[in-house]
């Protein structure tokens, strides 16, 4: 009984970032990068960085877990989800390291193009899965 | 999933309670081995880690063989991988002293923003060792552990160090789950394969230390993975997927990109195979080409890596064949580098699951030939012939090849990624055919109460077939796992980086204003590059392999005094020179005599390090002007 409400507790969450109801989650995601910069400017508290990083990479792994592995059950999916996101985050930072270096701007800004692809990605394969 | 009655249940949480309850005492029993002054994980290793572990083992596999949920399974195994690929990072304060702190040394740049990269720093006359340099796996690595490390607000050295061992234990044996499925596997016997995995020690090994090839393996065993998918189903994004893992393990390490371009390839030409109807004669050749192709392209691309820059000289030679005596080269042929001063256990334990893997690989095939329609068919081939260009590339390497930039044992991971499937297959072969067996012979018997109308031998016959299958097949495979660690993690090395050199260059770099240069051994420069990096500017350590350095040291224990100091200064354009010499890595007396020669030498100052003692370490600076 304990398990089911688990997993439909984390159905829910997950349903709910999928819709992406008026770019809800975009506009969370965003906001817990701009938190992230304050931290690492200000703060530096290893707590908060845990707790931000924890939620930025929920909402972004979901996103790109229900994009491309939309068929696997909710593990698999979110197991997927979380790799692809490393391989983002690795694709566009390393691309931005090369091209110029990983200061902690460019460090945001790749948090931000990680996001905005994420979030582009689930919002096309929602209207795709909503066309047929 | 069968239904499981109470009983079951309740014995099954507390089988969970207490395996979780392990795993703690496990992390609890590795914090408390930890020290700053060691060669291996075996001299300081808790004496009850590895009973625990076993325990931790065998209850896992219990949990595994019951009735529970999949995923909770998977979330158990990664637990317990995470715990086997944590003890270098655990234990030593920074890390397994081998390619990892050299790895550190460079992202260590990165995350302070004194990388040398970038398109504006671009050599127009070098534009091929500028690719090199960009598509070297130290970059994404440097990449994505700078971001995490930013991500959470902690040091990068923390980061690096536990980097690979939980990506490793997280999504490893998830591939190997999913690729035993892929070859036609139950649930059951593809969660086993997930923990099996670990049970080979070159993967324990590689899961353990945070260098580039790791995560390369990581991505190519994904892509392996999707190359199955796209054997077995029509779905055009599968296709995207082997490419883009391909992609990133290339990025990642030169080794797993070249290796999975080459498993692409023949995937495809298996998938172009299938799809014609008939096997015509032409279709058999080409698939007999693309094999061939295959194997040769890891090879050959040594050859031509030199084309990027100064960093490869590999070439083809007949010399060892020419040079090593016949049981040398038969032996380099059978067992590769293992025939060099390994002991009998060390060479059972690396080769008891890819032998038993290519024999029931080699069954399999059997079987399949007299069932041509059979699903998942081309998937074992594949798989076959993927374990076949590991083993030919291997020999290749080994024995008609020279001057390669890594070893050749690194091949041994794939070679592992493959077999764990094809031997937890064979295993639980083996209990399924002991279970039928029972079953058919004494079903109507199914509890101990029936037994008594058994005679004595049936009697007999059936405890030791209840206790070979529920207790005999957990313990040996728990066993096996828990003494591939001892293979795994090595038994002799060189002293690990110690606390009071850490503390050492630590205190440097918190207490000089100045830009300033380090002379010291390459045990120095491990230490120092795991705080400042390989040639920072404002922090100058020497690199590794660097004669300048080297020398620098060598005439300053002959002859300690500022000359020396004075070019270390010019040459990295320093104003401070720290000259460090430690008791454990030049010897009591070869220590008492450098110091002594420096004290008198009244120019340089001996720097006080707090906490760290005179018997151990000293430092002595000198300004320049």
């Amino acid at each position: 009984m304990i398990k089911t409400k688990r997993t439909l507790r984390f159905n829910i969450v997950e349903k709910s970032i999928v819709q992406n109801k008026n770019f809800l989650y975009t506009i969370v995601s965003y906001s817990i990068i701009f938190v992230i910069f304050v931290n690492l400017i200000s703060l530096r508290s290893p707590l908060i960085g845990l707790m931000t990083s924890v939620i930025y990479s929920m909402i972004n792994s979901v996103f790109l877990g229900n994009a491309f592995f939309g068929r696997e059950n909710a593990f698999f999916r979110l197991i997927f989800g979380v790799l692809l996101l490393i391989m983002l985050l690795g694709f566009v930072g390393w691309l931005i390291m090369t091209i110029y270096n990983l200061d902690v701007i460019r460090f945001t800004l790749v948090l931000i193009i990680t996001t905005t692809l994420s979030s582009m990605s689930n919002r096309r394969m929602k209207h795709k899965n909503a066309a047929y | 999933m069968p239904p499981i009655n109470q009983g079951s249940a309740k014995l099954l949480h507390i089988s969970e309670i207490l395996y979780l309850s392990f795993i703690v005492l496990s992390f609890c029993l590795l914090i408390a081995s930890r020290t700053g002054e060691a060669h291996t994980v075996w001299q300081v290793l808790h004496p009850a880690f590895i009973p625990t572990l076993f325990v931790t083992t065998f209850l896992l596999l219990t949990i595994l063989f019951a009735s529970e949920k999949t995923t909770h399974k998977l979330l158990f195994i990664i637990a317990h991988s995470v715990l086997l690929h944590s003890l270098f990072s655990i234990i030593f304060p920074g890390g397994d002293l081998s390619g990892q702190q050299m790895v550190l040394g460079s992202t260590r740049r990165v995350f302070d923003n004194t990388f040398p990269l970038g398109l504006s720093k671009l050599p127009t006359s070098a534009i091929p060792v500028f690719i090199f340099e960009m598509l070297k796996g130290t970059n994404l690595q440097a990449a994505l552990t700078t971001i995490f490390a930013r991500m959470l607000s902690i040091d990068i050295l923390y980061v690096h160090l536990f980097y690979i061992p939980v990506l490793w234990g997280v999504f490893v044996p998830i591939a190997s789950f999913l690729t035993t499925k892929a070859i036609g596997g139950s649930e059951k016997v593809s969660v086993l394969s997930s923990l099996l995995v670990s049970a080979f020690p070159y993967t324990i090994y590689f899961g353990a230390i945070s260098v580039p090839n790791s995560l390369g393996f990581i991505f190519s065993f994904y892509s392996l993975y999707f190359m199955l998918k796209y054997l077995s189903s029509n779905d055009s994004k599968t296709a995207y997927c082997i490419a883009v893992f391909s992609f990133f393990s290339f990025l990642s390490h030169y080794l797993t990109g070249v290796m999975s371009f080459s498993l692409l390839l023949l995937a495809l030409s298996f998938k172009a195979y299938a799809s014609e109807k008939g096997s015509s004669v032409t279709a058999k050749i080409s698939l007999m080409v693309s094999f061939l192709f295959s194997a040769s392209l890891l090879p050959i691309s040594f050859i031509y890596l030199g084309f990027f820059g100064p960093y490869a000289k590999s070439v083809f030679t007949l010399d060892k064949l020419y040079e090593l005596p016949l049981e040398e080269i038969v032996g380099l042929s059978l067992l590769g580098e293992l025939i060099y001063s390994f002991d009998l256990k060390t060479i059972f334990l690396l080769t008891v699951g890819p032998v038993l893997a290519f024999l029931y690989m080699i069954y399999q095939l059997y079987s399949l030939k007299r069932n041509p329609t059979a699903k998942l068919r081309a998937n074992v081939y594949f798989l076959f012939a993927a374990f076949l260009i590991v083993l030919i590339d291997y020999r290749i390497l080994k024995l008609f090849m020279s001057g390669l930039p890594l070893n050749e044992e690194r091949l041994w991971v794939f070679q592992d990624f493959i077999a764990a499937q094809f031997a937890i297959l064979a295993i639980y072969a083996v209990f399924v055919s002991l279970e039928t067996f029972l079953k058919a012979k004494y079903l109507p018997f199914k509890t101990l109460v029936s037994l008594k109308t058994l005679s004595k031998g049936n009697v007999l016959c059936v405890l030791s077939l209840l206790l070979a299958s529920n207790i005999l097949i957990p313990a040996l495979l728990g066993g096996w796992i828990t003494f591939s660690l001892s293979v795994a993690y090595p038994q002799v090395a060189p002293l690990q980086t110690t606390w009071y050199e850490l503390k050492t260059v630590k205190y440097i770099d918190e207490n000089t204003a100045e830009k300033y240069v380090v002379i010291g051994d390459v045990w120095t420069v491990f230490a120092g590059e795991r705080f400042v990096g390989i040639h920072n500017p404002r922090a100058y350590y020497f690199g590794e392999y660097d004669k300048t350095g080297y020398d620098l040291f060598f005439n300053m224990t002959q002859n300690p005094s500022p000359q020396w100091m004075l070019l270390a200064m010019n040459y990295s354009n320093t104003t401070v020179a720290y000259f460090i010499v430690t008791q454990s890595r030049l010897g009591a007396e070869g220590f008492q005599n450098v110091v002594a020669r420096a004290i008198q030498n009244k120019q340089l100052s001996v720097v006080i390090v707090p906490q760290v003692p005179f018997e151990k370490l000293y430092v002595f600076s000198y300004r320049k002007g």
